[in-house]
């Protein structure tokens, strides 16, 4: 696997070769054990608080790792507050009920005609969740605080929304070769919409660089697909053709089982060259990750979810049993009747506890994917991440203000809530 | 009174991000020193923790810049700081009283949203269903038609003196029952045993329930019951309670990881105690026009516990959607009436009946189903 780094282009007012810039890492000093602590008070949290708490653990899990990152000296820091985001997911509902109480009528209309009218209200959905994903990160940056200096960003929801989207037609019609150019388009328009004080970010990262060190990727993943679709073609048309049908199956489905494994290693690509794409006035990033961490990432991620999982399933099953046990029911002669029995009396002490111990099982997923997926996720990008040229990122004047949190409602009411 | 400079501290005004390097001052107030002049006074009372790793203190202040900030590497000078800061984690919205209200707000906002559920949804949607046009229910009942036919068939029997028998039938019990909205009743040629009432006033009698049937009273009191989910606009109020309680649910479980399943099974529970009770109503509908009819109401129930059979403890019983045949059969004998007047149809209307989908009556032993019936929305 090619694993270069990008070049950033070269500087526009053409720095002397002499002095090499200066390089600071992202220094990410978070003890593992005091977050994983945040993530189990905050799943028994939600657990007493039927989920409402989610909005203050997102909150928390964000200001510890904001604070826990050090940029040439300084940690930064996460503003927010639970309390503007249950604020944003209110508000989101209030539009949200409406839109869907539309869609569920155009939807009658729709059946009654038996066209496919439902297909653009599709459409209108994905535009909708784009326009939270970016409102959502514009809600983010603002409360993001960098040696007593806000981020934050302008720029419509709505443009933001149609241009992925317009991209999105371009990448399936070219059978994903244009992820690259819409990648780099939705980040030109993010960055140069993206302001530290007074100093505006830039993106310029060429999305050709990006296609032709993911193209040996594109084409092994294109190529399983088209394997499988023309060996089940050939066996379609010829009874003669069936064993090279077989064949061509068989080596294609091998090439879609190796796609998953390669998921990391395209994901580093992306991240190393969007790294080489940010500038905030001179100040650029560089980032050296590797696919192999990455994957080494998911894996221990996918381990330890399984056993924490399996564990608190039995630790949860043998409670229940216990429980049982001592009312008087045996698990072993448990049967439909003596459920209905139990129940009839309006002891819902059964169905309260079965979903307890469901929840209990899911939180502790919950609690093992947070911990990979965030906070190991964050580290490992951090330690990868080197600052070239900081100085250029000093005297930056205040300006910019707060936006609300109605994007991150929307996203949380489409489920789209990242960290 | 002059306090000594106690220490070094990076000082960020919030106004820019320039690193300013300042002299501490610990007198009455927190005086911050650049070069010898003091450039800002924060009040003891004042000054709050800002998010920092361990290795620093980071302080504000909560009458001052917004994003002002005052970092502090030396530890002894951060104790000394510390214990003069009397509110220094006050406003920490994580803090131990912060969490206890959180928690205490919602379990009573689940509690609210949970009786909301309970009772105030069937109230709501009682009131608002008759409310709501004609016309709205119609184009549902069209919509839910189309889907019904595809599943059961659409041919509809209406031969010759069937089709009369049935018209007249019908009839009777919409007199009888006091109807307020025009009612579109058929036989639909499908073997299911089973009868169903759609939105905007669509009845369709199933011809495997007809072949099931040993008189017109059975019938009627079937027909009598469907005419009370129309007479009630269950059909309407079933949509609107399914739409209040998923939005409900949604906001009281939003994204719990997973909590899917817990949502799905909420409001099967919900949806099936809305159910029993809009069937045990249409029960009581059918009980009033066949007992106004002078007819009785058990025979309808008699041919319910022919098909299904007792049913109490078949299946988990607080997800029945429909009380059981055999209760409903003893609530029918209860309340009986003593003489029975004139039939509702006579012994060749009756035939005439059985046979509108042109097949003999006597292929009765032939008509089990084939094989399990699925599930249908409403048994009678």
């Amino acid at each position: 696997m090619d694993e270069a780094s990008f070049s950033p282009p070269p500087q526009p007012w053409g720095q002397p070769a002499a002095a090499p810039p200066s390089l600071r890492p992202i220094d990410f000093v978070s003890e593992g054990s005091k977050f994983l602590k945040l993530l189990i008070r905050g799943a028994a949290l939600q657990l007493v608080t039927f989920g409402f708490y989610r909005f203050w653990l997102a909150t928390d899990i964000r200001r510890h790792l904001w604070s826990h990152s050090m940029i040439d000296g300084e940690n930064a820091e996460y503003t927010g507050s639970g309390r503007e985001l249950l604020i944003g997911f209110l508000f989101a509902l209030a539009i949200l009920v409406p839109i869907y109480l539309v869609y569920f009528l155009i939807g009658i209309e729709a059946e009654r005609m038996q066209a496919f009218a439902s297909v653009p209200l599709g459409l209108f959905m994905a535009l909708f969740a784009s326009f939270a994903a970016y409102r959502a990160r514009r809600y983010r940056l603002t409360r993001t605080v960098w040696r007593g200096v806000r981020f934050w960003m302008q720029g419509s929801g709505w443009k933001f929304a149609f241009l992925a989207f317009g991209w999105m037609i371009l990448v399936t019609l070219s059978l994903g070769a244009a992820w690259p150019w819409r990648a780099a388009a939705l980040e030109r328009y993010k960055m140069r919409n993206t302001f530290y004080g007074d100093m505006q970010a830039d993106f310029d990262a060429r999305p050709f660089d990006f296609f032709k060190k993911g193209l040996a990727m594109w084409l092994f993943a294109l190529l399983s697909v088209a394997l499988v679709i023309g060996g089940s073609a050939l066996s379609a048309i010829a009874s003669s053709g069936r064993g090279w049908g077989g064949l061509l199956i068989g080596l294609g489905v091998i090439g879609m089982i190796a796609i998953p494994f390669m998921y990391p290693f395209f994901r580093a690509l992306e991240w190393r060259w969007w790294a080489s794409g940010v500038n905030f006035g001179g100040t650029r990033i560089e980032c050296n990750l590797r696919g192999g961490q990455l994957l080494g990432l998911f894996f221990k991620y996918l381990v330890i979810a399984w056993l924490v999982t399996g564990v608190a399933a039995m630790l949860i099953f043998a409670i229940g049993a216990a429980v049982a046990e001592i009312s008087g029911i045996s698990i072993k002669t448990l049967d439909v009747k003596k459920l209905n029995d139990l129940m009839s009396g309006d002891t819902w002490i059964l169905v309260a506890g079965a979903a307890f111990g469901y929840l209990t099982i899911m939180l502790a997923a919950g609690v093992v994917q947070r911990f990979f997926l965030q906070h190991e996720y964050w580290r490992m990008i951090t330690s990868t991440i080197t600052i070239i040229r900081p100085e250029a990122m000093e005297n930056v004047a205040a300006k910019g203000d707060i936006a609300n949190a109605l994007g991150e409602g929307l996203a949380d009411g489409f489920d789209i809530a990242g960290f | 009174m002059i306090a000594e400079d106690a220490g070094q501290a990076a000082f960020f005004d919030g106004k820019s991000n320039r690193r300013r390097t300042v002299a501490l001052r610990l007198g009455p107030e927190l005086e911050i020193c650049e070069g010898g002049i003091p450039i800002a006074s924060w009040p003891w009372d004042w000054v709050r923790r800002a998010d920092s790793p361990k290795s620093q203190l980071r302080l504000r202040c909560a009458n001052a810049h917004d994003l002002a900030r005052l970092d502090i590497q030396d530890e002894a000078l951060a104790q000394r700081i510390i214990v003069r800061c009397t509110r220094l984690d006050v406003e920490d919205a994580s803090g131990k009283s912060g969490t206890g209200r959180i928690i205490a707000w919602s379990i009573a906002a689940t509690v609210s949203i949970v009786l909301i559920g309970l009772y105030g949804m069937p109230y709501a949607a009682d009131r608002i269903a008759p409310l709501l046009p004609q016309s709205i229910e119609n184009r549902l009942g069209d919509m839910v038609d189309n889907q019904v036919k595809t599943i059961f068939g659409r041919r509809t029997c209406d031969a010759g003196d069937g089709q009369k028998a049935f018209t007249k039938l019908v009839g009777k019990l919409e007199t009888a029952g006091g109807l307020l909205m025009p009612l579109q009743a058929a036989v639909l040629d499908s073997g299911v045993k089973n009868a169903i009432a759609l939105p905007g006033g669509k009845v369709y009698l199933f011809r495997g329930l007809l072949d099931e049937a040993k008189n017109a009273d059975e019938i009627a009191g079937v027909l009598g019951h469907e005419l009370g989910h129309v007479h009630h606009r269950d059909g309407m109020r079933r949509l609107l309670q399914t739409g209040g309680t998923s939005f409900l649910l949604g906001l009281l479980f939003g994204d719990v990881t997973g909590a899917g399943a817990v949502i799905v099974a909420t409001r099967t529970l919900l949806e099936a105690s809305y159910s029993r009770d809009a069937e045990t109503n249409a029960d009581g509908f059918a009980i009033d026009t066949m007992h106004k009819l002078g007819r009785p109401a058990t025979p309808m129930a008699e041919l319910l516990v022919r098909i299904t059979g007792p049913q109490r403890g078949k299946g988990i019983d607080i997800l029945a959607s429909h009380p059981f045949s055999e209760d409903r059969l003893a609530r029918m004998k209860k309340i009986e009436i003593e003489k029975p007047g004139e039939q509702l149809l006579n012994a060749e209307e009756w035939a005439a009946l059985k046979a509108i989908c042109g097949k003999p009556a006597v292929t009765e032993s032939k008509s089990k189903d084939p094989g399990e019936k699925p599930a249908p929305e409403k048994t009678p």
